[in-house]
């Protein structure tokens, strides 16, 4: 890229807003714009036969919480490092706001990233950890250190601000690494796994922290992780990614509940699946026996995926015979009782199946008891292979 | 019982090692103070051998081009072995073993034999184009080539040590190149810098071999003078010079010793 046009978009982006720009409050309660991303046609590739990115078409929206979820090695990370511009695209096209960013050197975009290791300098005091974004954007000394108190404020730890890098917690260091990305107040903010390192109960805690932060800024969440848990808590939006693909985007609902494909099934949650041998009308056959379901859920392009989906939770699990639409007789082979709820694997037929269900004080099944498993034509769903 | 013997004797092993390191050290220490004119005995304390030796031209200049050689040295090597350190560190993922072997080579090789070829070197250009001929500029060459190895290892450790995406946050965080280099990587390793620093000046000091090789009429530093001068005997006035660059070196190492404490 030449000088000129590097200018040309710095001023383009001064003067004008920018397009579907959401509004919203920063720290300092001034009003700020968030900015939406587009991506097309990203394709990546390390080395001669790795593939990071097969294609990637995506939007994310201005003011989305929007988060890559996959299996390690699927590409979710090397897309968010594409945003940031810590790597190139092989081919495509990325937008930011109004602004091709495509070949867009990392210090010249408005992105900020949040490393999984949170990367604070270790020679720098958490203040000047806190100002560097700033300062090297030649922002004044009296406004850094202004900004720097009332992010410091904003997340609660204004009383550690003349601290040493290594004199702070896990869950400190994620805070300020969090903090000295917003106090730049990027059109876009990456996460990448910033949770991952803590454990169990702060990082339930941090999530809820954090959807705070984005819901009262408005500004445009990236985030990556390979928990579908944090994934469903947190989003807005999801893209499942595997093999450099997108698989599905959508609500966490719809691609817990509705996912297109096997993939995104079992990567949400415990799916058991079983092919479609015949189908007649809303009435599929599968190694269970005969299904009915709603003819409107029948999903992938409607024609019908070629395996059924039954959630563990879906099921209602009873005691004894019964007969009806959409019972299976069914013998528990294992049960895992976790408390709140229950796991079971039963045997039914000739293939088994996992149930979830309930600890509601009543009696829970036990290791060979037959029973009758239920569900409603409403929770099956069809998906491709 | 066993076991308290075992321990007795490994504490009398330690305590003789330190005697056989710091006796003869003392030795000269306290001899550079006796009043008495001869090594045999010890007459009683006095300063006169220091007295005389800062009456000494001949031990001035060679004090003099000694501090010139180790500092000029010490600061072309700092800037050149940064350099190579860092690109070591930026494209170590690529094959590169040979190449540090290469540099690694100096270490290992005997002082004597890059003395010689630095000379046979030396002579051969300065036949040729009349440049290089012997003096302080061949040797700050020579002790730059030999120091520029222990700081490029230096500061490529350093490198290792770091998490890699400080890098990738600085570029992140609107850093320029230059403002990367100025406000990041320089800062970061400054520790390092340092402790290169102080080893390459105290290499540089404590270097004989390769300095008597390169060395012109004009330019003799401390050990060659020491050398010259103990081949009419040792005189009281070597054990002076010696403990000065005693406590000279030890206290470069405590600085560097500080500084690392401090940082680390």
């Amino acid at each position: 890229m030449t000088e000129t046009s590097t200018a040309e978009r710095h001023s383009q982006r001064r003067d004008e807003p920018h397009d579907g720009a959401r509004s919203g409050v920063d720290a300092a309660g001034s009003e700020r714009t968030a900015s939406a991303i587009h991506m097309q046609g990203l394709h990546k590739r390390f080395g001669a036969s790795t593939v990071a990115l097969d294609g990637v078409d995506l939007t994310i929206e201005a003011g989305e919480f929007f988060t890559l979820l996959g299996p390690s090695g699927c590409g979710k990370t090397t897309l968010l490092r594409i945003l940031a511009g810590l790597e190139d695209a092989d081919q495509g096209r990325l937008t930011i706001g109004e602004r091709d960013v495509t070949e867009v050197a990392p210090h010249h975009r408005s992105v900020n990233t949040v490393f999984q290791s949170y990367a604070l300098f270790p020679h720098l005091s958490v203040r000047d950890n806190l100002a560097f974004g700033l300062k090297m954007r030649g922002v004044d000394r009296a406004e850094r250190e202004a900004r720097v108190e009332r992010i410091a404020e904003f997340i609660q730890l204004g009383d550690l601000i003349d601290r040493r890098i290594d004199q702070l917690s896990g869950g400190q260091r994620q805070r300020i690494a969090l903090a000295r990305a917003l106090v730049c107040e990027p059109d876009v903010l990456l996460l990448d796994e910033p949770l991952s390192a803590l454990d169990a109960g702060l990082r339930s805690q941090l999530q809820v922290e954090l959807l705070r932060v984005q819901k009262r800024l408005g500004m445009t969440f990236v985030f990556v992780t390979h928990d579908q848990d944090e994934a469903m808590v947190m989003s807005d939006r999801i893209a499942v990614l595997n093999g450099g693909t997108i698989q599905q985007v959508g609500p966490p609902r719809e691609v817990y509940e509705r996912p297109v494909n096997a993939f995104v099934a079992r990567f949400m949650g415990h799916a058991n699946l079983y092919p479609i041998s015949a189908r007649q009308g809303q009435r599929v056959t599968t190694e269970l026996g005969e299904l009915e379901l709603e003819p409107d859920l029948d999903t992938p392009q409607q024609g019908g995926g070629e395996l059924l989906l039954i959630r563990p939770e879906t099921l209602d699990v009873r005691l004894g015979r019964h007969q009806g639409v959409n019972h299976l007789a069914g013998r528990i082979t294992e049960r895992l009782y976790r408390g709140s709820h229950a796991e079971f694997r039963l045997a039914v037929g000739d293939t088994t199946l996992q149930a979830t269900i309930n600890n509601r004080g009543r009696r829970l099944p036990e290791v060979g008891d037959e029973v009758t498993l239920v569900v409603a034509p409403e929770d099956l769903v069809t998906v491709a292979n | 019982m066993r076991k308290r013997t075992l321990k007795r004797g490994l504490s009398a092993f330690w305590w003789l090692t330190l005697v056989f390191l710091y006796l003869p050290l003392a030795v000269v220490v306290l001899f550079s103070f006796n009043a008495a004119n001869s090594a045999a005995s010890m007459t009683g304390l006095s300063l006169r051998w220091y007295h005389q030796l800062f009456a000494n031209d001949q031990i001035m200049s060679a004090f003099g081009n000694t501090l010139v050689l180790a500092l000029t040295s010490s600061l072309i090597a700092l800037v050149i072995g940064c350099l190579i350190g860092y690109g070591m560190y930026r494209h170590r993922h690529r094959k590169l073993g040979w190449l540090i072997v290469l540099i690694y080579l100096p270490i290992v090789l005997p002082d004597i034999v890059f003395g010689i070829s630095e000379m046979a070197f030396f002579v051969k250009v300065n036949e040729l184009t009349g440049l290089l001929g012997p003096g302080l500029g061949t040797m700050i060459i020579a002790h730059v080539t030999f120091q520029i190895p222990f700081v490029a290892l230096i500061v490529y450790s350093r490198f290792v040590g770091l998490d890699p995406s400080l890098f990738e946050a600085a570029k992140d965080l609107y850093a320029s190149p230059f403002k990367r280099v100025v406000h990041f990587m320089l800062p970061t390793i400054k520790p390092a810098l340092i402790s290169a620093f102080f080893l390459s000046f105290t290499l540089s000091v404590d270097d004989f071999v390769i300095s008597f090789f390169t060395s012109g009429p004009e330019s003799a530093t401390l050990p060659i003078y020491i050398w010259g001068a103990i081949k009419k005997g040792v005189s009281p006035e070597i054990n002076a010079i010696a403990t000065l660059m005693i406590a000279a070196v030890a206290l470069a190492a405590l600085a560097s010793l500080v500084v690392n404490r401090r940082k680390a």
